[in-house]
C-alpha cells in the first residue's frame, strides 16, 4: 500500500526538496548538538545522538514530506487539492498520527507539570519512541503473516532501549541474566497455554498445578524418595492432571476456562490435604532441596562450567523444539488445522479429542516442570508460588499474538510475549515503582499492546 | 445453545432445563445444611446468610449479564471493581466528601457504569477480545486499589453500620437484593432482553437481522456496571470498612457461582434466578463444610470441594440433552416445587424440638431405672420453667448443648423410636402442657422466625405465625403449580409478572403476620428460656 506512494519520478523532479530537507536536518541536529554542549553531555554520546537525530530527520523528510509535497503540480493539473491529499494522507496513517499525537501530548503535559522533566534524556527518549513508532507502523504494513511477531519484537526493542537510557545497569549482563531467568519460568509455564490456545481452549489450572507440584515434590523428598524419582512422579502426575483437564473439558470446550479452574482448585486443595496429613504444620512442608536442583534454577547456577543458569538453556531447547515441531511435524500441523477449522480437520480424519487431550497433557506437564524448577529456585515449598502465573501466562500468550480463538500463533510468538512482559516488569522495578503501581501500569499497557495487532475483525466482515 | 429466541413464557417450560442442575444442587445442599445445623433456619441464621450472600449474588448478576452478551465475556475485573468502589467510598466518606446515602448510591452507580462503559467502548471500537480487556482491568484496578488504600482500614458511614449485623432477615441488604432481582425480571419482558439473548447466542445472526448490536452491548455493560455497584455497596456494608484486596477474591468465586447457576459462558443463556441459586449454592458449600470440623485443613477441603462441585456441575450440564430426550417436558418449576415441599418437611423435621424429646427420654429412663430419684408428678408441681427441673438440669444442659453443636446427637432419629416416645410420654407432655397453660409465662419478646414457635402448633392460644405461614406457603406452591401447568399446556397466556406480584404480597403479609403486636397471646416456651440460660 505504501509502496505505491513512492513513484520514482518524484525524486527526480523535486530534488530541490531534498536539499531543503537536508538543511532542516542540519538545523535540527545542530540545535540538538548545541543544547547537548550546554548541558555538558559526554561527547561520544552527544555525537551519537546528533548523528541519530540527523539520520532520523532525513529519513522522515524523504519518506513523508517529499512524496507528498507535490502541491504545485497537482493543482496545475486540476487533480485533488492539497487539502484532499493531506486528508487522504491523514486517513491512511491515522493510527500512526493518533499515537504520535498522544505521545506528544503526554510529553508536553509532563513537561509542563512535572519539574525537571524537560531534560536531555527525556527528549531523546521521546524522539526514540517516535522513531520506533514510525518505523514499526510503516514496516509492519509490509508484513502479512507475522505482523504481530514483528510488532512484539519492536515493542521489546523499544522498551529495552528506554530501559537502558533510564536505568543504570539495565543492559548489564547480570540484569539480562536475571531477566532471562524469570522469563524462562514464565516461558515454560506458557508452553501448555500456547498449545491449548492454538486449539481455542484455555488452561487456568496452570498456577495451581505449579503450586501443587512445588509443594508435593518437597513433600516427597521429605519422605525420602529419591529426588529424580520424585520429579518423574511429579511430571507424570502433571500429565495426569492435564489428561483429566482434557477429557473433562472436551465436551465443554466453551467452558474450558472455568472447568480447568475447578480442576485447579481441586488439585491445589487435595495436595495440601495430602501433605498436611500427619503434619503439625498444616500447609507447610519441610525438606531439603538437593544441590543439583538448586543449581538448575538458581541465579548463580552453572551449566557445564558456564555462568548461565541451566533453566535458561532448558527453556531455549524447549522453545526451539516447539517452534520447529509446531511448524514441521504432523502433530504441529494438525494442531493448527484443528484450531483453524474443526470441520475440515475432521474431514481429514484428525481426531479432535486426541489432539485436545494431548495439548492439555503437555500443559499439565509443563506446569509441573515449572513448579519443580521453581522449587529449585526458591528452596522452599509454597502453594501460592504459582499465583502470579494465573493471568501472566494468558497475558504472555495474547501479547505474543496467539489468538485465543485458535489456529493462529505459535510458541515463537509466546516467547516474544514473555520477553516483553519480563522486560516491562524489570523496567518498572528498575524505575523504583512499588508493586501496586507496577500492576496498575501493567494492566494499562496490556490493552494497547494487544490492540496493536490482536484486533478482531468487524462483525460485518464475518458474515 | 438452541434456546436462542424463545419468548420468556416458553423459555420457562422447556428450554430452561439447564436450571435442573442448580435446583438439585441447591436442595441437596440445603437439606444437608439444615440437618447439620438447624440454626440456619432462624431469623439470625437467614439474616446473616443474606448479608454474606448478597455481594456474591450481585457480583454474579454482573457477570451473568455480560456472559449473556456473548463473545466469551467473563468479566474478570468485577472483583477489583468492587474493591475500587469500596475503597474509594470509604476514603471519600472518611474525608467527608460523601455523606448521605443518596450520594453513596449515586457515586457507586456512576463509577460502576462509567467503568463498564469504557470497557464496552474498547470492546466495540478497538475490537479487542473481552477477556483481554477484563484481564487488563483486573490488573489495573487491583493495582490502583492498593495505591488508594494500602492496607485495610477506614470505616463505613454511620448509617450503614447497622446493615451488616444480620440479626434479622429483613434488612436493607435484602431489599437491595430483591429489588435488583425484580428489576432484572421486569427487564426480561422488554425487547432489549430478547436482543441481548439473540446477540449472545449468535452475534452474526443478530447483526444480519437488524439488531443494533452496538447499542445492545453498551446496554449490557451498563446493567452489569449497576449490578457491580450494588455488589460493592453491599460488600462495603458487609465488611464495614475499606479493603483493597478482599474484593479481588470475589472474581473467582463469582465466576464459580455463575457457572453453578447454569449460565453458559458461550453466551445467550442465563438468568437471574439461576445466578442467585448459584451464589446460594456456593455459600451453602462453605456453610456445610464449616459444620464439619476439619481442623487445620479446613481451607484446603473447601478448595477441594469448590473444585469438585464446579467440575461435577459442569459435567451434569453435558448430561442435560440426554436427560431432555429421556424425560420430555420436564419442568424445572415443578421440580423446584416438589423439592421445596420436601425441603419444608426436612425443615420441620430438623427444627422439631429434640431437646424436649430428649428431656422426656431422660425423664422416662429416670423413671424406669431410678424411680426414686424424681417422682413424675413433680413436673406438674414445678410450675414455672417446668422442664428445667433442678434434678435433671445438668443432663438438660448437656443434651441441649449437644444439640446446639449438632455433632454428637444423631439428628434424624428413627421414626419408630419417635412414635414410641410420643406414645409413652403422651401423659407426661399433657401434664406439661397443663402446667404451661396454668402459668402463662412471659410473652414473646424477641422476633423469632416462625418455625421456632413450633411446639404450640395446633393450640388455640398459640402463635398464629406458623399456620398463617404454612397456609401462604401452600398458596404459593399452588400458584406456581398452576402457572407451570398453564405454561406446559399452553392453553392461554399467563403473565409471569403476576406470580412475582403475588409473591411479593405474600412475603409482606408474612412479615406483618409475625410482628409482635399481631401475636398477643403468644407464649414464650420454657424450653427456649432454659436453653438460653444454659
Amino acid at each position: 500500500m505504501i509502496k505505491e506512494n513512492f513513484p520514482a519520478t518524484i525524486y527526480t523532479k523535486l530534488s530541490s526538496l531534498q536539499w531543503v530537507g537536508l538543511l532542516v536536518a542540519i538545523v535540527i541536529a545542530g540545535l540538538g548538538f548545541i543544547f547537548g554542549l550546554l548541558q555538558k553531555v559526554v561527547l561520544q554520546q552527544l555525537i551519537f545522538y546528533t548523528v541519530a537525530t540527523f539520520a532520523l530527520v532525513i529519513w522522515i523528510w524523504n519518506a513523508y514530506v517529499a512524496p507528498h509535497a507535490k502541491f504545485g503540480q497537482d493543482q496545475s493539473e486540476g487533480s485533488p487539492s492539497g487539502f484532499a491529499i493531506a486528508r487522504d494522507f491523514a486517513y491512511r496513517n491515522k493510527v500512526l498520527l493518533i499515537s504520535l499525537l498522544i505521545i506528544l501530548g503526554i510529553f508536553l503535559i509532563a513537561s509542563a507539570t512535572v519539574n525537571e522533566f524537560f531534560n536531555w534524556v527525556n527528549i531523546v527518549t521521546f524522539l526514540v519512541l517516535c522513531a520506533l513508532l514510525v518505523f514499526t507502523v510503516q514496516v509492519s504494513q509490509l508484513f502479512v503473516d507475522n505482523r504481530s511477531a514483528f510488532i512484539g519484537l519492536m515493542v521489546l526493542v523499544t522498551m529495552f532501549t528506554i530501559g537502558s537510557i533510564f536505568i543504570e545497569g539495565f543492559s548489564s549482563g547480570q540484569n539480562i541474566k536475571s531477566m532471562l531467568l524469570f522469563a524462562s519460568f514464565l516461558g515454560l509455564a506458557c508452553v501448555g497455554q500456547t498449545m491449548v490456545a492454538l486449539l481455542g481452549g484455555l488452561d487456568l489450572s496452570i498456577p495451581f498445578v505449579i503450586g501443587a507440584s512445588n509443594v508435593f515434590l518437597l513433600y516427597m523428598i521429605g519422605l525420602g524418595v529419591y529426588p529424580w524419582v520424585a520429579i518423574l512422579i511429579i511430571l507424570l502426575l502433571g500429565a495426569f492432571i492435564g489428561w483429566l483437564n482434557g477429557i473433562l473439558s472436551f465436551r465443554l470446550q466453551g467452558q474450558a476456562l472455568i472447568l480447568t479452574l475447578g480442576v485447579g482448585f481441586a488439585v491445589s486443595g487435595l495436595t495440601q490435604i495430602v501433605t498436611s496429613i500427619g503434619s503439625a504444620f498444616a500447609g507447610n512442608v519441610f525438606g531439603v532441596v538437593p544441590e543439583w536442583l538448586k543449581n538448575l534454577a538458581a541465579m548463580n547456577g552453572t551449566t557445564f562450567g558456564l555462568q548461565i543458569p541451566p533453566v535458561i538453556l532448558i527453556w531455549a531447547v524447549v522453545a526451539i523444539v516447539l517452534i520447529y515441531g509446531l511448524k514441521n511435524t504432523v502433530y504441529g500441523r494438525f494442531l493448527y488445522a484443528l484450531g483453524g477449522n474443526r470441520t475440515s480437520a475432521g474431514r481429514l480424519s484428525i481426531s479432535e479429542r486426541r489432539y485436545w487431550v494431548i495439548a492439555y497433557m503437555v500443559s499439565g506437564t509443563s506446569a509441573a516442570l515449572t513448579g519443580v524448577l521453581l522449587l529449585g529456585w526458591s528452596g522452599g515449598g509454597f502453594i501460592g508460588v504459582g499465583q502470579p502465573y494465573l493471568f501472566m501466562t494468558l497475558a504472555a500468550v495474547v501479547m505474543g499474538g496467539t489468538s485465543l480463538l485458535g489456529g493462529q500463533g505459535g510458541y515463537g510468538f509466546t516467547v516474544i510475549g514473555v520477553l516483553v512482559l519480563q522486560v516491562l516488569t524489570s523496567f518498572l522495578v528498575g524505575m523504583g515503582l512499588k508493586f501496586e503501581w507496577q500492576q496498575f501500569i501493567f494492566g494499562l499497557l496490556i490493552l494497547p499492546m494487544v490492540a496493536l495487532y490482536a484486533r478482531s475483525p468487524h462483525i460485518r466482515t464475518q458474515i | 445453545m438452541s434456546d436462542s429466541s424463545n419468548s420468556s413464557t416458553a423459555a420457562a417450560s422447556s428450554s430452561s432445563t439447564y436450571m435442573l442442575v442448580p435446583i438439585l444442587l441447591l436442595f441437596l445442599l440445603l437439606i444437608i445444611a439444615v440437618l447439620r445445623s438447624p440454626n440456619l433456619i432462624s431469623s439470625a441464621g437467614i439474616g446473616s446468610a443474606v448479608i454474606v450472600l448478597t455481594p456474591l449474588a450481585l457480583a454474579t448478576f454482573s457477570l451473568m449479564v455480560l456472559a449473556m452478551a456473548g463473545r466469551g465475556t467473563v468479566d474478570l475485573s468485577v472483583g477489583p471493581l468492587m474493591g475500587f468502589i469500596n475503597v474509594t467510598l470509604v476514603v471519600l466518606s472518611g474525608s467527608g466528601a460523601l455523606e448521605s446515602p443518596v450520594a453513596f448510591f449515586l457515586y457507586a452507580a456512576a463509577v460502576g457504569v462509567i467503568y463498564q462503559l469504557i470497557v464496552a467502548l474498547i470492546i466495540i471500537y478497538v475490537r479487542v477480545q473481552p477477556i483481554i480487556v477484563a484481564l487488563s482491568g483486573y490488573l489495573a484496578l487491583s493495582g490502583i486499589n492498593l495505591v488508594i488504600l494500602p492496607r485495610p482500614g477506614g470505616t463505613a458511614p454511620e448509617w450503614m453500620s447497622s446493615w451488616g449485623l444480620g440479626t434479622t432477615i429483613f434488612s436493607p441488604i435484602l431489599l437491595i437484593l430483591v429489588l435488583a432481582t425484580a428489576l432484572w425480571l421486569i427487564f426480561t419482558s422488554t425487547a432489549f432482553y430478547g436482543h441481548l439473548r439473540l446477540m449472545g447466542s449468535d452475534e452474526r445472526a443478530a447483526y444480519t437481522s437488524g439488531v443494533r448490536i452496538t447499542i445492545v452491548r453498551l446496554g449490557a455493560h451498563i446493567i452489569s456496571g449497576l449490578f457491580a455497584a450494588l455488589a460493592a455497596l453491599t460488600y462495603t456494608a458487609l465488611i464495614g470498612s475499606g479493603d483493597p484486596t478482599q474484593g479481588t477474591t470475589y472474581t473467582l468465586i463469582s465466576v464459580t457461582a455463575l457457572v453453578l447457576g447454569g449460565t453458559s459462558l458461550s453466551g445467550g443463556r442465563g438468568g437471574v434466578i439461576g445466578s442467585l441459586m448459584g451464589a446460594v449454592n456456593l455459600f451453602l458449600i462453605g456453610y456445610v463444610l464449616a459444620t464439619f470440623n476439619f481442623g487445620a485443613v479446613q481451607g484446603f477441603v473447601t478448595d477441594l470441594a469448590y473444585g469438585v462441585i464446579l467440575v461435577l456441575s459442569l459435567l451434569l450440564t453435558v448430561a442435560i440433552p440426554w436427560l431432555q430426550r429421556r424425560i420430555p417436558n420436564i419442568s424445572p418449576t415443578i421440580v423446584f416445587v416438589v423439592l421445596s415441599i420436601a425441603f419444608a418437611g426436612v425443615i420441620l423435621h430438623a427444627k422439631y424440638d429434640y431437646s424436649q424429646l430428649a428431656v422426656e427420654v431422660i425423664n422416662k429412663t429416670q423413671v424406669i431405672e431410678a424411680p426414686t430419684s424424681i417422682p413424675k408428678d413433680s413436673l406438674s408441681d414445678d410450675a414455672s420453667n417446668a422442664v428445667a427441673t433442678s434434678t435433671s438440669s445438668d443432663q438438660v444442659a448437656r443434651v441441649t448443648s449437644s444439640v446446639d453443636s449438632q455433632i454428637e446427637i444423631p439428628s434424624v432419629p428413627d421414626l419408630t423410636d419417635k412414635t414410641e416416645i410420643a406414645q409413652s410420654t403422651a401423659a407426661g407432655s399433657l401434664v406439661m402442657q397443663d402446667a404451661i397453660r396454668e402459668n402463662p409465662v412471659t410473652k414473646i419478646v424477641s422476633t423469632d422466625f416462625f418455625f421456632e414457635n413450633k411446639t404450640y402448633f395446633g393450640e388455640a392460644d398459640s402463635a398464629l405465625a406458623k399456620p398463617i405461614a404454612l397456609g401462604l406457603l401452600w398458596a404459593i406452591v399452588l400458584l406456581i403449580v398452576a402457572r407451570a401447568t398453564v405454561l406446559q399446556t399452553r392453553l392461554q397466556k399467563f403473565s409471569p409478572r403476576m406470580i412475582y406480584i403475588v409473591f411479593a404480597a405474600l412475603v409482606v403479609s408474612i412479615f406483618m403476620a409475625w410482628d409482635n403486636s399481631v401475636l398477643p397471646n403468644a407464649v414464650k416456651q420454657p424450653q427456649a428460656s432454659s436453653k438460653e440460660a444454659s
